[in-house]
């Protein structure tokens, strides 16, 4: 007789649980090609160990969100206030298959490599979320729902996995009730995002740094449905006052995750040339978003690419391959840092446009990826039941830094020079304010 | 229009907020924002979902995260019933002297969303946005309509209170269409 229960070995949370209903979308083309995507991209070329893909993840990430789910509608954690938004009986067994499978499908849609030249590589208004929405409502994936009990609405799906910050707008229905939001933010959520736990934690593991650890058993133990403020009724995932600490342990992990290893500096150097290649292989807007021939792209074809161009000095992306494949990687000229910035908020720009001037536009890189806020504002239920601000209720999230980064790169082989040209001309091109101001 | 001039109309709009007794938290400037863009048409580029309370803009929140990189502006004293506040930071003149010509051409229409939204709290400003999002989505519907979606999307506003803020909301945008006409 088949197993109905499946459990898989998680090197995170131990065992993954799923049906024989969801193992079907386990076994899925769609879901199969994530055991071929990196999950950090070529971290591991700064972290070896930093080889883990999207497939565990994906499958952590529905480990966590049930466990979210169960908390959260356990008779003992419904708040009053907001006990209207939840459905009840078959509505919320229908709503947690919903979130599971959302939360498994919602890195379907991620190209080789993760992030990388995503924005270069898909037509304009492309993004790797639409690409999940697609797959997630794609027949192949349409026939399991519709043979699951329910049956589940591809469309729910796929708004729960991407959230309304990236549900299309031109699609039907783009958007979200309260219930669906709160369900939303149990995968994407800036502040209790399951898809940030586990990645957090999971690359905390892989990479062999420690900083992405925290409580996970007790922040979710402590996760409620509340209102979003005193006076609101607005339903908002929130801490019990008790898990305050767990839920800070979150959001630094995330700060020191970013400031150590995601925005490394020469995992960022490897993302450019990573980014350079695959434009030069593929160019602008190549990338393939029919469902069939996005599926068959994975990491391991680009792997053969970057091995055929090292080979191949005609190869459009051979100069980026034998950076990569060589570790001829750009070095750092110059780093964001609070002394300059205080003179100039724009210091870093200025050295790039100086040095790009000086040295050429194929030595100099610019990065600059956005700025990660890592105190996030949610409810907090006191002891009293009143609901105060997690800002105001700890000072740690109050004055938690914001994650803010610039490098200047420059190609190894001007290295040396560029060093001392700076050193001679810092002074000048730090004390000139670069603003635009209204002429521009 | 690019990052530090949206910011310099940010930091105008918190200026102008502020003394109409707003307390200027997110959903504060949130709320403010969305009716800057869409009843004023001030070409801010944000794109607006709705989320936690109404219409919403991540583009808009990952601006306020690099203004306060940049000490543009600067969040402080949180409150536990509102949360922080946005306050100019040290950077904030210098920015405002940057775009002066920026900032006059939208001081009207600034002062405007400011007048008629800083004093609400924010309860009442989701109920409005909300509205107004509502009856954009649903352009040719009618009140009941456009007070029936918003009570399906946002259970904990009743339809009575949404038709009073549909009211409202009419009476906005009539002022607005008269500031425009001067």
């Amino acid at each position: 007789m088949a197993k109905h229960i499946h459990e898989i070995r998680d090197a995170v949370h131990v065992f993954d649980h799923l049906d024989s209903e969801e193992r079907k979308v386990l076994d899925s083309r769609p879901f199969q090609r994530l055991r071929h995507i990196h999950q950090l991209a070529m971290t591991y070329l700064v972290y070896p160990g930093a080889t883990h893909r999207r497939f565990e993840h994906s499958l952590g990430v529905m480990e966590l969100a049930d466990r979210v789910f169960r908390t959260i509608t356990a008779e003992e954690n419904i708040d009053n206030r907001v006990r209207k938004h939840l459905p009840r009986g078959d509505r919320l067994t229908y709503w947690r298959r919903v979130l599971r499978m959302a939360a498994l499908c919602h890195d379907l849609g991620h190209l080789p490599f993760s992030h990388a030249a995503e924005k270069e590589l898909l037509p304009k208004g492309m993004t790797h979320e639409r690409i999940t929405v697609d797959i997630i409502q794609s027949s192949e994936l349409n026939d399991i729902w519709q043979n699951m009990e329910g049956p589940l609405k591809a469309r729910d799906i796929a708004k729960l996995a991407v959230g309304p910050k990236e549900y299309p707008e031109d699609y039907e229905h783009p958007d979200f009730s309260d219930w669906e939001r709160v369900l939303s933010d149990i995968i994407v959520g800036d502040a209790f995002g399951v898809d940030r736990m586990d990645y957090l934690l999971r690359d905390s593991l892989h990479a062999g740094v420690v900083y992405g650890k925290f409580d996970q058993y007790r922040l979710i133990d402590t996760l409620r449905v509340l209102p979003g403020n005193q006076d609101s009724e607005t339903p908002v995932l929130g801490v019990e006052s008790g898990g305050l600490e767990s839920a800070e342990a979150l959001l630094l992990a995330r700060y020191f995750m970013y400031s150590q290893v995601y925005f490394h500096p020469v995992r960022r150097a490897y993302d450019r040339h990573l980014q350079h290649f695959l434009i030069e292989w593929k160019g602008k807007n190549g990338w393939p978003t029919d469902i069939d021939g996005f599926l068959q792209l994975t990491d391991d074809e680009v792997s053969v690419e970057i091995r055929q161009a090292l080979l191949d000095a005609n190869h459009p992306g051979h100069s980026n391959a034998k950076r990569l494949t060589d570790r001829k990687h750009f070095k750092v000229l110059y780093e964001r840092n609070a002394a300059d910035a205080k003179r100039n908020r724009q210091a870093a720009k200025a050295v790039f446009d100086a040095a790009k001037e000086k040295f050429g536009g194929d030595k100099v890189e610019f990065d600059n990826p956005p700025q990660k806020q890592s105190g996030v504002e949610f409810p907090v239920r006191l002891r009293d039941g009143r609901i105060a601000s997690s800002m105001a209720e700890s000072e740690v999230l109050a004055k938690l830094p914001i994650v803010a980064i610039e490098y200047v790169f420059v190609a190894p082989e001007i290295r040396d020079d560029a060093e001392k040209w700076l050193e001679l001309n810092r002074e000048q091109i730090i004390a000139a304010q670069s603003v635009e101001g209204d002429e521009q | 229009m690019n990052r530090l001039k949206r910011g310099a109309i940010i930091v105008s709009l918190v200026d102008a907020l502020r003394e109409h007794g707003s307390w200027c938290g997110e959903t504060n400037i949130q709320k403010a924002a969305y009716f800057l863009k869409e009843v004023a048409c001030v070409p801010l580029e944000y794109s607006f979902v709705l989320y936690k309370y109404g219409p919403y803009s991540f583009g808009l929140t990952e601006d306020l995260t690099a203004l306060r990189a940049d000490e543009v502006l600067e969040l402080k004293a949180p409150d536990p019933k509102y949360g922080p506040s946005y306050w100019p930071g040290s950077m904030a003149e210098f920015v405002k002297s940057q775009y002066q010509k920026t900032i006059a051409a939208y001081a009207p229409k600034v002062e405007f969303v400011a007048e008629k939204l800083g004093s609400k709290t924010v309860t009442e400003l989701e109920r409005l946005a909300t509205s107004l999002y509502v009856r954009r989505k649903i352009e040719t519907g009618s009140e009941q309509q456009w007070a029936t979606r918003m009570h399906e999307l946002k259970p904990h506003i009743l339809v009575k209170d949404a038709k009073v803020a549909i009211k409202e909301v009419d009476e906005i945008i009539d002022d607005a269409r008269r500031l425009a006409a001067t």
